[in-house]
């Protein structure tokens, strides 16, 4: 598993708004048979994202639980919560700059809190940033 | 951690007992054999102790022994060494235990609210407490640690044995063999001196009772009273029939014993399933075995391996296990049920208790009494110099090993090993002692010293534990002064599992520990700690702890829902691997309730697909078909070979399912099907088009549905049916609609006529990245034959009854309605598509659709697995199966009950009512064009034919442009005298040759209007006889114009017709058709008309009537390249019923009127009044024709072509309000005004209009020259413009108007200086008319006063008696009269009072007399006119202030 990710935004239902696993140049493409754990993981990590927001005044909150070899650290928006699993270097500066580019997407008067972003454009930066902040 | 039953005292309370062994005899063994029980067994229900029991503690205080239990065992010796975990038929034993336990039917279930979240939870976990008890039992003795090794031993002797004291000694030899001979290590016990219990077994139905009480009296001598005991038991023989229900306390018991299948049939809710259970598991046996190194062989693999990509593989296995399931369905073996102590009374149970209870009381406790005393002597004996002792010999040898047993132990791994009678040792064993009977206070300061000492030795297996029970016991002191040390448990636990490696001691260690922290509420350390003990040796343990943990979460204060469901799902998958089939399902299903609908899609599927596997080889099939198309129903994020998988998958299971139970079939999920989307089409195969002829357009499901055209067709066919029923529409009037979709009106049940199909258009929708084939694609219905049509006697017995092509046996269902079937339909991965189904009514009834049935196929797509299993599953993968149709009407939303709840009207668009046989036509068009010029007239056949076996009437056309079209008139006969000119360039109108006549008159024609007039714009087609027969078909000509505007025009027909026969359900039937017509420009026509000014003297010719002219502007504004060259007016015609065109005045004299691209012409005509007709008077309306040809051929302009369109231009039409304004002449008025005058006569300003009122309507024919593929072509037209008041312009072109009147205004006012007679008063009622010289040279020197003679000519325009006034003397008070010279004077009559009859001239001789030379106007005298039957009071100024200029030299 070393070397790849997964990427979460999850909306106020728990629901998954935007997903994306980033898997290192040399993997064309991740095994089948994780893609559904790193959503267990990310989902399951959720509760303690809610015990753990609240205890820390800063959005970021660094690692909210881990499982086997997989840490999971989020970050809490005014509102939203991103994830991530598998936490190398300069996660913080990747989540601030998905934050930026998600507040910019939200102020979009067609896009609807909570729903799933479907935004090829959102979709290229995000992998962007994913490869200049976590897979360099 | 879920509720359990006990508390938790009593948990570690029981999982601590005191250990008892049994060695029997064999006879007596024999004698509780009767009851199907050894002697243990027989004792176990009993164990329980229900009064207190006392022990004294070393300092001789009473200590209260509660609630105890004993355990009772066989003796059962082995010579190998007991190992420190558990053997693997132990494991089984576990398994099976959790197997057997499986959650209740009735289980109620709590319902956890938290956030988003409600999840409907069981509380309770049996299974992991019998696997808890079972464990605790299982635990093997160790070395380092007392607290089950065994403290007396019973020896049971049968009264029946010829000398039973010497079976005592005997066993009694035995069991001191067992204990210190050595070669046994298994059972292993407490104290060197091991309490022995003898016992006198009798059996009361067969022993001699005296026998046995004197043998007891000789043990009772020997061994003391208190050391043994006579129990009687079986006073009864086993009978056949028993009466008497003694209660069975054993088989609850006795469960964790091997009979494994009676178990399972007592616990699992269907006989049925437990089988399947057995063989799936026999299965998974056998598979593991066949499979060899292909699959992993390990026990531990599980068919179901939670390998989702794997597709055909564990597909196979699927298909195996269905088989292995039928074959265990079948050899059901018969199974006795338990049948425990069949001899016992229940005396006998009082016996056995009371045994039980003398031996603790009397027995075993004061033994153990007696030895925690022992121990206690030993130990403070030892304590003063002991303590220094091992001091000193430490220091002496260094390190940490007490000398005397270092060299002789072996050294563990985890530290050192004590041996057994090692004084380190006796601490712990009176510590275990004080724990057993319940004193928990000294018991923990026993331990606690132990624990130092252990662990200042480094031997860390007995440290750890005494940690553990040191732990336990403060615990358990309840309210005790010291705190709960839970450092002791983690200490306990991580040395067990780290430094021994003991996983079996450190899981009790855990679930003691998971235990007491529940009790204390803290949860999340018992989560954590339970989910540290998960590991890879033992999966149903870590499925057991996982869930447990799970538990915790859900438990804790704020819960933890989603680690719950993660670690249920983990849970799950560790039961999976276990082979706990059953609970795995049940984990899965319940962190389901987590997942569900929430976008984790990966995850859902994943839970859905172990469902689905888990749920089909438990037998659930239904279950499994459920959480499978979950899979495929949900958006999928799986890649198409997944999906693929999956369907597979699920048609498989599917098709199982089916298999099962005929008949009924199932609904299938796919592919999804829009149901609102589906639309159905009522209608016939159109008959194509041979030739040139070109077919109705009809409606047809191409056509997308147009909610203003239906609107339209709509308004059309009620315009029609209130025709064609004398101008009324019937109240149950329905519009016709023979495609019905969603936005249709759909309440009604829709009509269909028998023997005409019926289709059904569906949409459906592939969700799945992998194609789809439905075969054999039809509709299912339902029929209930109609029974007031049922006469004829074959049918009779289907009188009322409904029949369906549903099931799959039936009678000859294509009596009924013929079914078409879709032999394949493909959908595309992701695609929407749809599919035509057509249904053939043969009788008349209710149809009701109700679904498709269809078999569903997954194709192979990218599949390289081995060819073998490709070729085998292609039959297997077809499924058949249906969806129903359930169409939902539009969600009411009237009343308020509607706005509050969701309510949708019906839908009846799939519930047709068959009809009796109706006519059906079809509509044909010959040389119909689709480009015109504006106003062109073009002849067209159409053909109407009767296509059904009915005979058809009633034909009629309404259409959206009814000027457009016209069958023409029969009425118009062509008049004798004229011979028409033969036809030879195919014109539209009939021409006649005429003479050529310079400055012509016209040809005058009268004609009825009605001959013309079609109501409301309908046409009764002219069908001879009226009727078509079967088969007839007719063709009439058609008369096309082109519309006045350019521009494409839809030009919507609607023909109706009805059935010969009346009272029918379907009252008439109607057929559309659409064309679109090109209209280019092609003349613009501009004509107005003015009173000629000229004074009646000069126009002789045309005596007492003052002229009209009538000015036409010519122009041709064609501007289309198709190469027209140009235009020639070959006619003016006017129709009108009171005016007429009169003359041609041509100044050049040249009839030829061409005009080429982009010129203009000016025509000039003078129209007059026509002779009032008797038919005025009649009040019939009649229209004069007039027609002045330019050319050499006069066209009629009454007939047929061109006297109808100039009546549909008249008419105007309720789709086009645009042209009402300007071009038709408002006939109606025109018609009204002229009657209707003489007898009210009362309105002036009524009379004035009608005064100034003209309804000329002017017809241009003109012809266009045109060449096209080197042939001339003459196409021919006509423009209609109508006049309607004096001086105004009207045009043909109609969007142009406005701009058209600003210009028009200007050059109206440039004329009048080129004559400089007075302007006419166009207003009014009379027409004034100064005649004077223009300049009269006068000599003033000669004579001062001049005196001009002026003629004031006076006519009546209206048709009523008018008086007038002229009144000179009145000076202008304008001051644009003052300005000029005011200075002459009338002289003579200076007021005049006439009446002017109906347009009667009059002429008034006045003089002026002017003084002196200059420029005068004379327009001073003032007129004033009224109507001769109006009071004076409101008489009306004629003047106006135009100036009449005289100039005077």
């Amino acid at each position: 598993m070393s070397g790849s990710f997964y990427f979460v935004m999850v909306g106020h239902h728990d629901n998954p708004v935007f997903e994306m696993e980033f898997l290192p140049a040399g993997k064309p493409e991740s095994k089948d048979d994780h893609r559904h754990l790193n959503q267990f993981i990310a989902h399951a990590a959720l509760d303690l994202v809610d015990e753990n927001m609240w205890l820390s005044n800063s959005m970021y909150l660094k690692t909210v639980d881990k499982f086997n070899e997989w840490f999971v650290s989020a970050f809490v928006t005014a509102g939203h919560i991103l994830f991530i699993t598998q936490l190398p270097y300069g996660i913080k500066n990747f989540f601030n700059d998905v934050y930026d580019l998600y507040i910019k997407f939200a102020m979009n008067p067609f896009y609807e809190v909570n729903s799933p972003i479907r935004s090829t454009a959102f979709e290229r930066k995000v992998q962007f940033l994913g490869k200049k902040h976590l897979l360099s | 951690m879920a509720q359990c039953a006990q508390s938790v005292q009593e948990f570690i309370q029981d999982s601590f007992v005191p250990m008892v062994a049994v060695l029997s005899s064999q006879e007596a063994e024999t004698l509780s054999r009767k009851n199907n029980l050894n002697f243990a067994e027989l004792l176990r229900p009993f164990c329980r102790l229900t009064s207190e029991g006392h022990v004294r503690d070393p300092n001789n205080q009473l200590q209260m022994v509660k609630n105890l239990r004993i355990c009772v065992n066989n003796l059962v010796s082995s010579p190998i060494p007991s190992s420190c975990s558990l053997s693997p038929s132990q494991y089984r034993l576990l398994g099976e235990v959790v197997l057997s336990s499986q959650p209740s039917e009735g289980a109620q279930a709590t319902v956890v609210k938290t956030g988003d979240y409600s999840l409907n939870l069981s509380g309770t976990t049996p299974w992991f407490e019998a696997y808890r008890d079972n464990f605790l039992q299982l635990m093997p003795a160790l070395d380092h640690e007392f607290l089950n090794h065994y403290l007396a031993c019973l020896l049971v002797v049968s009264s029946t044995e010829t000398v039973p004291l010497e079976q005592f000694l005997k066993l009694s030899q035995e069991q001191h063999r067992i204990q210190h001979s050595g070669e046994y290590t298994h059972p292993k016990w407490f104290i060197p001196n091991t309490l022995k219990y003898y016992i006198l077994l009798h059996d009361m139905s067969e022993g001699d009772e005296q026998r046995a009480e004197t043998v007891y009296e000789d043990m009772k001598q020997r061994y003391g009273p208190h050391g043994c005991y006579l129990l009687k038991i079986n006073s009864r023989t086993i009978s056949a029939e028993q009466d008497e229900q003694i209660p069975d306390p054993w088989s609850q018991y006795l469960l964790r014993s091997n009979q494994r299948n009676q178990e399972v049939l007592d616990l699992a809710p269907a006989a049925n399933t437990a089988f399947v259970e057995n063989s799936v598991c026999k299965t998974k046996v056998d598979l593991t075995e066949k499979d060899g190194p292909g699959e992993s062989s390990s026990v531990e693999t599980h068919p179901l391996q939670l390998d989702t990509d794997t597709s055909s593989a564990s597909l196979q296995i699927l298909s195996i296990i269905n088989t292995e399931l039928k074959k265990g369905l079948r050899d059901t073996d018969t199974l006795t049920p338990g049948n425990y102590g069949a001899c016992l009374t229940l005396n006998d149970h009082d016996h056995i208790r009371q045994f039980v209870q003398e031996f603790t009381f009397r027995g075993l406790l004061p033994h153990i009494e007696k030895n925690i005393r022992q121990l206690n002597d030993q130990l403070i004996s030892r304590k003063g110099l002991s303590r220094s002792l091992f001091t000193a010999t430490k220091k002496w040898f260094g390190g940490g090993k007490v000398p005397e047993k270092s060299s002789s132990e072996p050294k563990s791994t985890y530290g050192l090993l004590y041996p057994p009678e090692a004084p380190e040792l006796q601490i712990r064993k009176m510590a275990d002692l004080c724990f057993l009977v319940q004193h928990y206070e000294l018991a923990y300061s026993c331990y606690h010293t132990a624990k130092k000492d252990f662990l200042s030795d480094q031997a860390m297996l007995y440290a750890a534990g005494a940690l553990e029970m040191a732990a336990v016991s403060a615990f358990l002191q309840g309210g005790g002064p010291r705190p709960y040390p839970a450092h002791y448990m983690d200490t306990a636990i991580q040395t067990y599992r780290d430094v021994c490696r003991n996983m079996v001691l450190a899981e009790r260690c855990a679930l003691l520990s998971a235990e007491i922290l529940k009790s204390q509420a803290k949860y999340s350390e018992a989560a954590s700690l339970l989910i540290k003990m998960t590991s890879e040796d033992s999966d149903l343990r870590s499925a057991l702890l996982l869930e447990q943990a799970a538990h915790c979460f859900i438990n804790m204060r704020n819960p933890m829902v989603r680690k719950f469901a993660f670690h249920m799902i983990l849970a799950g998958h560790r039961f999976s691997k276990a082979g706990q089939r059953r609970h795995a399902l049940r984990c899965y299903c319940q962190a389901m309730q987590v997942y569900k609908e929430r976008g984790w899609s990966l995850a859902e599927d994943h839970i859905n697909f172990t469902i689905g596997r888990h749920s089909f080889t438990l037998g659930q099939p239904e279950n499994a078909v459920m959480a499978f198309r979950q899979i495929l129903v949900n958006d999928s994020r799986q890649s198409a070979t997944q999906q693929a998988a999956f369907l597979r998958e699920f048609l498989y299971v599917y098709k199982s399912v089916t298999g099962e139970n005929e008949g009924q079939l199932p609904e299938l999920p796919l592919p999804y099907i829009d149901d609102s989307a589906t639309r159905v089409f009522f209608g016939h195969e159109r008959c194509l088009a041979e030739g040139e002829k070109q077919a109705a357009t009809h409606v047809s499901l191409d056509q997308e549905y147009d909610q203003s055209s239906s609107a339209m067709w709509c308004i059309l066919e009620e315009q029609v049916v209130s025709s064609a029923n004398h101008g009324i529409v019937p109240g149950n009037f329905q519009p016709s609609q023979s495609c019905l979709n969603s936005q249709t009106d759909n309440l009604h049940h829709p009509l269909a006529v028998v023997e005409e199909p019926i289709i059904v258009e569906l949409t459906f929708r592939n969700p799945l990245k992998v194609s789809l084939t439905l075969s054999n694609l039809s509709l299912l219905w339902k029929f209930a034959v109609d029974e007031a049509v049922l006469t004829d006697t074959t049918s009779e017995q289907m009188t009322g009854e409904t029949i369906s092509n549903e099931k799959a046996s039936a009678l000859q269902k294509d009596d009924f309605v013929t079914t078409e079937i879709i032999k394949e339909f493909h959908i595309g991965s992701e695609e929407t598509k749809m599919a035509r189904l057509r249904l053939l009514p043969h009788r008349m009834g209710q149809l009701n659709i109700v679904g498709v049935v269809y078999d569903l196929t997954s194709p192979f797509i990218g599949d390289t697995t081995s060819n073998t299993e490709g070729q085998q599953t292609p039959n297997l993968m077809m499924v058949r199966g249906r969806q129903d149709l359930k169409i939902q009407g539009p969600r009411l939303n009237l009343t308020k009950e509607d706005k509050m709840q969701i309510r949708h009207n019906v839908d009846r668009r799939l519930d047709p009512i068959i009809t009796p046989p109706m006519p059906l036509m079809e509509v044909f068009f010959l040389q119909f064009p689709t480009a015109l010029l504006c106003g062109e007239i073009r002849k067209a056949y159409v053909e109407f034919c009767n296509v059904s076996a009915v005979p058809l009437c009633g034909l009629r056309v309404v259409s959206t442009h009814p000027d457009f079209f016209t069958f023409g008139s029969q009425a118009s006969t062509p008049p004798t005298h004229l011979t028409p000119v033969s036809t030879e360039n195919c014109s539209a109108y009939k021409t006649f040759a005429t003479s050529l006549q310079l400055g012509s008159e016209a040809s005058e024609i009268l004609i009825l209007a009605e001959e013309f007039r079609q109501p409301s714009g309908v046409i009764k087609i002219p069908v001879t006889g009226d009727m078509l027969q079967p088969g007839e078909s007719i063709q009439l000509p058609l008369w096309l114009r082109g519309p006045d505007q350019e521009g494409v025009h839809e030009i919507n027909f609607l023909f109706y017709y009805e059935s010969s026969e009346k009272q029918l359900k379907i009252s008439h039937r109607v057929l559309r058709h659409t064309v679109f017509i090109c209209a280019s420009r092609s003349l613009s026509i501009q004509a107005s008309a003015c009173r000629s000014t000229a004074p009646p003297l000069h126009c002789v010719d045309d005596k007492g009537s003052r002229g009209t002219l009538v000015f036409i502007d010519v122009e041709n504004v064609n501007t289309s390249e198709s190469g027209i060259h140009e235009f020639h007016i070959i006619q003016v015609s006017s129709g009108s019923q009171h005016w007429r065109l009169h003359k041609y005045i041509n100044p050049s004299k040249d009839n030829d009127c061409k005009l080429s691209s982009r010129e203009r012409a000016k025509l000039c005509f003078r129209a007059t009044r026509c002779e009032p007709h008797q038919g005025n008077l009649d009040n019939i309306e009649k229209y004069t024709f007039a027609d002045l040809n330019l050319g050499t051929e006069r066209i009629i302009s009454s007939y047929t072509p061109c006297g109808d369109f100039f009546f549909r231009c008249c008419y105007t039409s309720a789709f086009e309000p645009v042209d009402l304004t300007s071009r038709t002449p408002n006939n109606s008025k025109s018609q009204n005004s002229g009657p209707t005058e003489y007898a009210a006569g009362s309105d002036v300003t009524r009379i004035a209009k009608t005064c100034n009122e003209l309804d000329l309507n002017i017809i241009v024919i003109w012809k266009a020259y045109m060449i096209e593929d080197n042939r001339q072509l003459i196409l021919e037209g006509q423009l209609h413009v109508g006049l309607q008041t004096f001086g105004k312009e009207t045009s043909s072109l109609v969007p142009k108007e406005e701009a058209q009147e600003m210009v028009l205004l200007k050059f109206k006012s440039e004329i009048p200086p080129s004559v400089i007679l007075p302007f006419p008063e166009l207003s009014q009622l009379i027409k004034t008319n100064l005649h004077y010289p223009e300049t009269f040279t006068h000599h003033f020197v000669q004579d001062s006063l001049c005196l001009v003679p002026v003629t004031l000519t006076l006519s009546n325009c209206s048709l009523a008696l008018i008086d007038v006034i002229i009144d000179l003397r009145h000076k202008s008070t304008s001051l644009e009269s003052l300005e000029v010279h005011s200075s002459f004077a009338w002289v003579g009559q200076s007021q005049y009072k006439l009446q002017l009859s109906q347009q009667e001239v009059v002429s008034l001789t006045l003089k002026a007399c002017f003084f002196r030379a200059g420029v005068y106007n004379l327009n001073t005298p003032r007129v004033f006119a009224k109507p001769a039957d109006q009071s004076s009071m409101c008489e009306t100024s004629q003047q106006t202030a135009s100036p009449a200029l005289i100039i005077i030299n």
